[in-house]
């Protein structure tokens, strides 16, 4: 257990535990899994870096690629969402409770 | 160098703390901005600068200006901070957890501080190197990068498309 | 939605599963798994009505979600032995992770809260796209993965399914949410099998998107959503009517049709595993699964519900939607059980 290992985990344990638990607003959702996409492509660069695995350094850049799209679709769907329920919180999402 | 390390290491857990606590989208993507530029510190002092540049550029100079621009959007008139109320528990249950985390691993033998692996600045790297064979033979990934670009574009445009026919309409 | 759109959608939805069948590196399945999401999203939210778009957050929430866990435990495990092969994962907290995040992904049964909501905010074909297809790429992983996972785990997460896939099923009315929970008991069928013949797992999930399928065109074909409207599907097409209810027998599992098959197949493996206990379990939560599709059959062929003499009438009416796939998929749907031999061979 390193102290770069220690933060990136914990960074991407602190993210995903706030998606699941406090879910107010979704841009707050959202923004929290940026933050484990964050926590994700610094995870990968640094194994990169301290491996020093020349071939794997474009995995970081195209992670980053791919979470700008998911971050995109994300948003879209929050303005999506605004304008069929009016607002963002994630509690008016209830029109399909079982 | 180390301490400056560690300090980063440190803003970087704190920043998600800040993040994950559920503030108002306001200071969450704040503290994600902070979290964003420790990461290029620490990318930046463990030698891969390009990385840390590419953090900088694309992700603090590009997406987090678009939250916090939605932030913007979707302010409210009394936004939660991170002292009020229910956040403040929050902050300080995260906080005490990474502590209880920190303990765990490093409680016993030598301590947060001691260990230390990161590499001084130097001026060879193998980011670069790595993503110049990206345009050579990692042709692949770039096409399915570039693809998924494309179909995001679809994909948002086909999302935001309102009932009206695409009309831009004031949420 | 423009057919140039529809096109690049749907190709895309290819373009992801493909990716994820043919990686072997986890950084590319995950891509995989990125693009079928990002390429589902719109044909979801396709009507933009206040459901579809509820739907469509809550899955891309999900789906977000268990992705970035699938990296996030591959990374740990790349951090541990150095590999990013997905044949080579050995950090038992990684195995535990991504198995569980893949199940969040299908919709296995302690993560499938998302599953019934978001079907329920579909179109009957955008729901049959995320009923079928939507489980191969993640299912391909979960094969993969299974020699390395914690086998009680497997267990666990196949004996809830499908339990609670019969139960959840037993209170709705709705036809959406109740295929959503069929979907999970069978995904629960596929799932406790896994460790011990992976091409069992295989042949459930062909007979699986084979039969619900053909469920769905006949919901499609019927246009009705609720079970009070299969009251009246009688008066709209009579053969369809009369071959739905076996095909929903088909699903439930009752033998001279093809849903028998990987039921009874399955029940041979795990008792020859020894596993009487588990075969027993499952095979009395088939019971509970049994009931909601014979409770459809009912509504659906055995009851004539009051109604007024031109309701009665709509059989009339020329049917515009293609029915060539409906025909093939429900012969397959009924009439595959003499093909046990063959998929026995195939599969041993």
């Amino acid at each position: 257990m390193t102290p770069v290992y220690f933060s990136f985990t914990s960074a991407f344990t602190l993210g995903l535990t706030g998606l699941a638990f406090h879910r107010t607003h979704l841009l707050s959702a959202l923004l929290c899994l940026e933050g484990m996409m964050l926590s994700l492509f610094i995870a990968l660069a640094l194994w990169m870096l301290q491996l020093e695995s020349t071939a794997f350094s474009a995995a970081p850049i195209l992670l980053l690629a791919f979470s700008a799209c998911e971050a995109g679709a994300g948003l879209a769907l929050l303005v999506a969402t605004a304008r069929t329920h009016g607002t963002d919180r994630l509690q008016s999402l209830n029109l399909l409770q079982c | 160098m180390t301490y400056f390390l560690d300090l980063f290491l440190l803003s970087l857990v704190v920043g998600l703390v800040g993040v994950a606590s559920n503030p108002a989208p306001y200071f969450a993507a704040l503290g994600l901005a902070v979290a964003g530029g420790v990461g290029c510190g620490v990318l930046v002092g463990h030698g891969g600068s390009l990385v840390g540049l590419m953090l900088f550029l694309i992700y603090l100079g590009g997406m987090l200006v678009v939250f916090a621009y939605s932030a913007a959007l979707a302010a409210e008139p009394f936004p939660e901070t991170w002292g009020a109320g229910s956040v403040k528990v929050y902050v300080l249950m995260y906080l005490f957890g990474v502590g209880v985390a920190v303990w765990w691993f490093w409680g016993g033998h030598g301590g947060y501080w001691v260990i230390d692996e990161f590499k001084e600045f130097f001026m060879v790297r193998g980011d670069i190197g790595g993503i110049s064979l990206m345009y050579s033979v990692g042709g692949g990934m770039l096409v399915v990068c570039a693809w998924v670009l494309l179909l995001c574009l679809f994909v948002i445009l086909e999302l935001t498309r309102g009932l009206s026919r695409g009309a831009l309409r004031a949420v | 939605m423009s057919p140039y759109v529809i096109t690049i959608l749907l190709s895309s939805l290819g373009l992801g599963t493909a990716l994820t069948f043919m990686s072997s590196h986890w950084l590319l399945a995950w891509m995989g798994l990125e693009i079928n999401t990002l390429a589902i999203l719109p044909l979801m939210a396709q009507h933009h009505h206040p459901r579809a778009v509820e739907a469509t957050t809550k899955y891309f929430l999900a789906q977000a979600a268990a992705a970035a866990t699938i990296l996030f435990a591959s990374t740990i495990n790349a951090w541990t032995t150095g590999e990013w092969n997905i044949y080579c994962l050995s950090h038992p907290a990684a195995t535990i992770l991504i198995t569980m995040a893949l199940a969040l992904k299908v919709g296995l049964a302690p993560v499938h809260f998302w599953m019934p909501p978001v079907m329920q905010g579909l179109t009957l074909t955008t729901g049959l796209i995320m009923a079928t297809w939507q489980k191969l790429a993640p299912f391909a992983l979960i094969i993969q993965m299974a020699p390395f996972t914690h086998p009680l785990l497997l267990t666990t997460l196949g004996l809830l399914s499908v339990f609670i896939g019969g139960w959840g099923g037993l209170n709705q009315t709705q036809l959406r949410k109740i295929l959503a929970y069929s979907s999970i008991a069978h995904l629960g069928w596929m799932i406790i099998v896994t460790q011990y013949k992976p091409q069992l797992t295989v042949l459930v999930l062909i007979t699986y998107i084979i039969m619900t399928s053909a469920t769905f065109l006949t919901f499609k074909l019927m246009a009705t959503t609720k079970i009070n409207t299969l009251a009246m599907s009688w008066a709209k097409v009579p053969t369809i009517t009369a071959m739905a209810a076996l095909a929903l027998l088909s699903l439930g599992g009752l033998p001279p049709l093809t849903g028998f098959m990987p039921k009874w197949l399955i029940l041979q493996e795990l008792t020859m595993q020894g596993l009487p206990l588990t075969a027993t379990m499952m095979t009395l939560s088939a019971l509970l699964s049994l009931y909601f599709y014979l409770r459809l059959c009912y509504a659906m062929t055995l009851t004539i519900s009051p109604n007024t003499n031109n309701s009665s009438a709509p059989w009339r009416l020329q049917n515009t939607q293609a029915t060539a796939p409906l025909a093939t998929l429900m012969i397959m749907t009924l009439l595959l059980l003499p093909l046990t031999p063959l998929a026995q061979t195939l599969t041993n």
